[in-house]
């Protein structure tokens, strides 16, 4: 049993890089808008079935199938927000939140109205399989999985700490108010926000087609995921939301092969209750807006 | 003034029979129809798979509408519920009353366990983890095959002997219902479910009022299990079958969806809602697959268009105008137990408080003391500090050192409820007023401070009414608070305050926003509430203010005291009038 | 033509009206300052001033423009900058990037020129370059002040908005602010001042408003406001008067 070990971290850590991406658009919103949105894990289903379409219905090359959706979701982003938080941006969280809820239900239903139920498989992102490095089979596809993730993570450092632009987001996220005052645009910042969330989820969506089937209920999956992971590791703290993606990913695999496989979507929910009741404010630390 | 008819509406309000009557009558109207309904399977199935469904979204009127916390579970408790009626009659031949008990305690445990969890952090936590519950309760329900008898589900589950012809459990059901709503209307207008409400409406303020947060919270998430619980095991005796897939994640969103679109604010919006949503899909038939996605699409429109669902909409448009207060309706009681001591003990003693902030040093070492009976005033140019001591004392932030005494206790470390139930009470200096509620109610919620002489529900709305006569808006009782205008609504925000009955009255910038008239007023209630012998800590800007009501000033500035004495002493202090006007010595 | 020119302000909250026709001008190059006790409009006259108030009502016009109904990032690129009540300092970026952001409503300023700003801006301020990479929200009072100033200036405004520079201040640091304040003016920028502390404001400023409830109680230069009664009785009530 032990033999198998690094196989399943590596499996665990592939798989906890799909919910860390989604997780980190979801931990976006938050710090940009403050808009918890329970759909977040809709832009990956979308994201997926737009590929499907894309490869499987209309023909288009692999990666340019791939590079289409990502761009596809970029701009429903900016509709779901026009929609689902615009019109309810001065009233409650509470409002917005059941908005995001409605949203969540309303997604998926739409494509299972038009798709159908029956999954559908997307080949990989390399021919190859995979290759063999010591005990370790190197799957290919939850290998660009993590190689796109942490390319995710660099871009969105340099994006936010080395430009203008990731400035004026976070001068937007601290007080709006004064960011306006200034002469920066937020609505267009929750517009950027929600646009690259947006694409953060398609990402996490394109990323585990392969990987899982594509299913109309893979949405709810994934954004439960990504809740879970952002408490795990502090709520609306970034490294918080990555790690505890990791760690719920691990869980998972490891919980799977030594435990109970039916079990298997229960352990990060377990993880996530212990945290809760041992330290709630997750492993990092909560987001708490520093009084000046 | 207006010539509207005296109601005895407060009167009916502190009784205990309120609402039975017309209980009654739905009891009786709820066996007729049980007893007329036509004897189709399906209409009947129809029938009482609405009327269970309904007493489980009753529940969440409680935790969505009455507390406001969002709980995605609530098919999932209707589903435990209806698991343990059927394991435990079926498999280990309980009784179906008994296991129907234990349904609703197993599931108010659940309950308890979940929001104890949960609840001490934001709202949103509660919606994640009953998500996540939801997710384990299914995989448990399908996975463990040996209990819950795995995809295939429970069979065979039996109805009580003496209800078991369809007729008479629908009945049975029913008159369920109608105690359901019932309980859950009487919740609304009770202690508890005032408590509920502030919470929703104005955590902070809900806090020094003396409710605890936390323990509402959980308690009436707690309730919505319970009820979930009812409805699930009801369902269970009405189908005599359950499987996994009828309690899933979808369902709990088909559940907030009648709630959400009856209206969360009312049990009878949660009928209403039910009975639409179950009714009408057997209209759209059509919509097959999509009807799910219809009702995702509604969530949202609901929200934005329509946020108080179809009840709320409709009692707005063509409820009943507020009555007025009867006159003499109700005795008003002494708002003032304060014994007149001339001793001048201390009230509250502040020794050496710190309050750093980052890099700023908003509280920088204050001490001083409030007498009994004084008028203290706390004055001191902006930023000086003077909101951040109250903030401080009335524990909303956590000290970074130092101490409080209010009388004999030791206020340190203790939360804000703690310390309202030890004898203080505040307002605020932007108005924490319970906007979903009417300005009794609001003055109420004051008038029931943990540590209060007023306990019985008569006492409480005779002590609310005698605190509205002494601010002067006991005609204004029975409107909602947001329609009164601003200077009135302060007036509100004290009123609460004074029915608690406080030993410490704390007021935060009381004549911020009002206009010079109405200043004159409060200048006048303040002195009349000093006549009263009531020992009262005002922070205030107005010197025109300060001047008529207080007795003795303590001047804040850069976190620090400057000058602790009379008033004609400290306003003729040079550092005083340097600190004001910037003069470096006096002119 | 005045700077500034407003006639009739109105301003209004959910809670009622705060300002009842208020009339005040700014010529280029003054400095003017609206006094008053708490509650007074002052900062309500300013938040109207940047379009920050959705119920406003008269005429606001700035260099023959009008600017009622205009929302803040229209106004700051106007020309008009302003610095609030409690600094607003971005805690979690860190000063050269609060300082960096107030130049957000020059767009087509290029990453250079701006980065060259922002050294002269430090050149001004000694104690913001000590400081330049700390957090805003780390930094003290006074710094979070100059700080504030420095990014307001960033927008290289007309006219500046000050909102209570001295607001909990220590004696020193106050000093220091006005001397900046007096400096901005030699530079060519026209300041509009709301202080509570009238004695420095007035030492600046070559006009002043007093405002009670939202009227203006008095108006004139500085030497005839401060030997007004009615100006200290604003202030501290009917007992030095």
């Amino acid at each position: 049993m032990l033999a198998i070990l690094p196989q399943l971290i590596y499996t665990g850590l592939g798989i906890g890089a799909i919910y860390a991406l989604c997780s980190l658009g979801f931990v976006l919103l938050i710090r940009a808008a403050n808009v918890v949105n329970f759909a977040q894990g809709q832009f990956s289903m979308l994201g997926a079935y737009i590929m499907l379409v894309l490869l499987v219905g209309v023909g288009v090359p692999y990666w340019a199938a791939f590079l289409l959706a990502v761009i596809l979701m970029a701009g429903f982003g900016v509709v779901f927000a026009g929609a689902v938080y615009w019109p309810l941006r001065h009233r409650s969280q509470l409002a917005v939140i059941i908005s995001t809820i409605g949203a969540s239900i309303l997604l998926p239903n739409v494509v299972l109205a038009t798709y159908g139920p029956s999954p559908a498989t997307v080949p990989g992102l390399f021919a190859n399989p995979g290759f063999m490095v010591g005990p370790i089979f190197v799957d290919t596809q939850y290998l660009s999985v993590m190689v796109i993730t942490v390319a995710m993570v660099v871009l969105q450092y340099v994006i936010f700490e080395k430009t203008l632009l990731g400035k004026k987001l976070q001068a937007t996220s601290q007080d709006k108010e004064m960011a306006s005052m200034l002469g920066i645009s937020v609505a267009a910042m929750v517009l950027i926000t929600f646009a690259y969330s947006a694409i953060l989820g398609a990402l996490a969506g394109v990323l585990v087609a392969p990987i899982l089937f594509v299913s109309v209920g893979m949405g709810g999956t994934l954004a439960l995921k990504a809740f879970a992971a952002n408490i795990i590791g502090g709520y609306g703290n970034i490294p918080g939301a990555i790690l505890g993606g990791l760690i719920i990913g691990l869980a998972e695999t490891l919980g799977a092969a030594y435990i109970s496989t039916p079990y298997k979507d229960a352990f990060g929910f377990l993880i996530l209750l212990l945290v809760l009741l041992v330290r709630p404010r997750g492993l990092f630390g909560e987001l708490i807006a520093e009084k000046a | 003034m207006r010539a509207s008819p005296a109601r005895p509406v407060l009167l009916q309000a502190a009784l205990w029979w309120r609402g039975l009557p017309a209980t009654a009558l739905a009891l009786i109207g709820a066996c007729i129809l049980a007893a007329i309904a036509p004897d189709q399977n399906y209409y009947l199935n129809v029938v009482m798979q609405a009327v269970t469904y309904a007493i489980g979204v009753a529940g969440l009127v409680v935790v969505l509408g009455y507390c406001g916390q969002i709980s995605l579970t609530q098919a999932g408790f209707f589903g435990m519920g209806a698991y343990v009626l059927a394991i435990l009659t079926v498999h280990q031949g309980v009784p179906f009353f008994l296991a129907a008990l234990a349904a609703m305690a197993i599931c108010g445990l659940f309950g308890l366990l979940l929001g104890f969890a949960s609840l001490r952090l934001g709202g949103h936590y509660l919606a994640m983890v009953t998500i996540s519950f939801q997710v384990i309760l299914t995989l448990v329900l399908t996975n463990w095959i040996g209990l819950t008898g795995g995809p295939d589900g429970v069979s065979g589950i039996p109805r009580p002997a003496l209800l078991a012809g369809t007729h008479l459990y629908l009945g049975f059901c029913l008159v369920m219902l109608v105690l359901t709503v019932f309980y859950t209307w009487r919740l609304k207008t009770g202690r508890l479910g005032r408590a509920m409400q502030a919470v929703r409406d104005n955590e902070l303020a809900a806090g020094t009022c003396g409710i605890n947060i936390f323990r509402t919270k959980v308690i009436s998430f707690g309730i919505s299990a319970v009820l979930g619980g009812l409805g699930g095991a009801l369902f269970a005796g009405a189908f005599s079958y359950v499987s996994p897939d009828q309690f899933t994640f979808d369902e709990s969103i088909v559940m907030l969806t009648m709630a959400l679109l009856g209206g969360v604010q009312s049990p009878f919006g949660a009928v209403l809602g039910t009975f639409t949503l179950i009714i009408l899909p057997e209209w759209l038939r059509f919509l097959k697959q999509a009807y799910l996605a219809v009702y995702g699409a509604a969530v949202i429109l609901i929200m934005i268009f329509m946020p108080e669902g179809v009840w709320g909409w409709a009692s707005v448009r063509f409820g009943r105008m507020p009555g007025t207060p009867g006159e003499g309706a109700v005795a008003p009681l002494p708002l003032f137990a304060v014994q007149q001591s001339e001793d001048a003990a201390p009230v509250l003693q502040v020794t050496d408080l710190a309050m750093h902030f980052g890099g700023v040093k908003a509280l920088d070492g204050v001490s001083f003391t409030v007498r009994r009976g004084a008028a203290h005033a706390l004055i001191g140019p902006n930023g000086s500090g003077k909101t951040t001591f109250l903030n401080v004392i009335s524990g909303l932030y956590r000290a970074t050192s130092g101490s409080v005494r209010l009388g004999n206790a030791t206020l340190d470390g203790l939360a804000a409820h703690e310390r309202t139930r030890l004898g203080m009470t505040r307002t605020y200096q932007n108005i924490r007023v319970f906007r979903g509620m009417s300005v009794l109610e609001n003055v109420m919620i004051g008038a029931e401070r943990p540590g209060n002489d007023a306990r019985t529900a008569p006492e409480v709305m005779a002590r609310a009414l005698a605190a509205l006569d002494f601010v002067g808006l006991r005609a204004e009782a029975m409107q909602p608070v947001g329609a009164l205008p601003y200077g009135h609504q302060r007036y509100v925000e004290i009123a609460r305050a004074l029915a608690g009955s406080p030993d410490l009255l704390l007021l935060d910038e009381p004549a911020a926003g009002l206009n010079s008239t109405e200043k004159q007023e409060l200048s006048q209630l303040l002195c009349r509430l000093k006549g009263h012998g009531l020992t009262i800590l005002v922070i205030e800007h107005d010197m025109k203010l300060i001047e008529a009501v207080a007795d003795h000033i303590t001047v804040l500035n850069f976190g620090k005291c400057i000058a602790d004495d009379t008033p004609r002493a400290v306003l003729s202090h040079p550092d005083v009038i340097a600190a004001y006007l910037g003069e470096p010595q006096a002119a | 033509m005045s700077l500034l020119a407003i006639e009739g302000l109105h301003a209004r909250y959910n809670a009622g009206e705060v300002l009842h026709g208020l009339d005040i001008t700014v010529e280029e190059g003054e400095i003017v300052a609206l006094l008053g006790a708490n509650g007074a409009g002052k900062t309500t006259t300013l938040r109207a001033i940047s379009g920050l108030l959705s119920h406003v009502s008269g005429k606001i016009d700035f260099a023959g423009e009008t600017m009622l109904g205009k929302g803040p990032g229209a106004i700051v690129r106007a020309g008009i900058a302003h610095v609030p009540e409690g600094r607003r300092v971005f805690p979690g970026l860190t000063v050269r990037e609060n300082i960096l952001l107030g130049a957000s409503n020059r767009p087509t300023l290029k990453r250079a020129a701006r980065e060259q700003e922002m050294e002269a801006m430090l050149e001004h301020f000694p104690d913001l370059r000590r400081m330049q990479n700390a957090l805003g929200w780390t930094l003290s009072g006074g710094q979070q002040q100059m700080l504030a100033l420095a990014r307001g200036l960033m927008a290289t405004p007309k006219l500046l908005l000050l909102d209570e520079p001295s607001l909990g201040l220590a004696p020193l640091i106050v000093q220091q602010v006005f001397r900046i304040i007096a400096e901005i003016r030699k530079r060519g920028t026209t300041v509009l001042l709301v202080e509570q502390n009238a004695h420095m404001a007035l030492s600046v400023a070559d006009r002043g408003y007093v405002l009670e409830t939202g009227r203006i109680l008095v108006s004139g230069k500085p030497d005839a406001l401060w030997n007004d009664p009615k100006v200290r009785a604003a202030y501290l009530g009917g007992v030095e008067a």
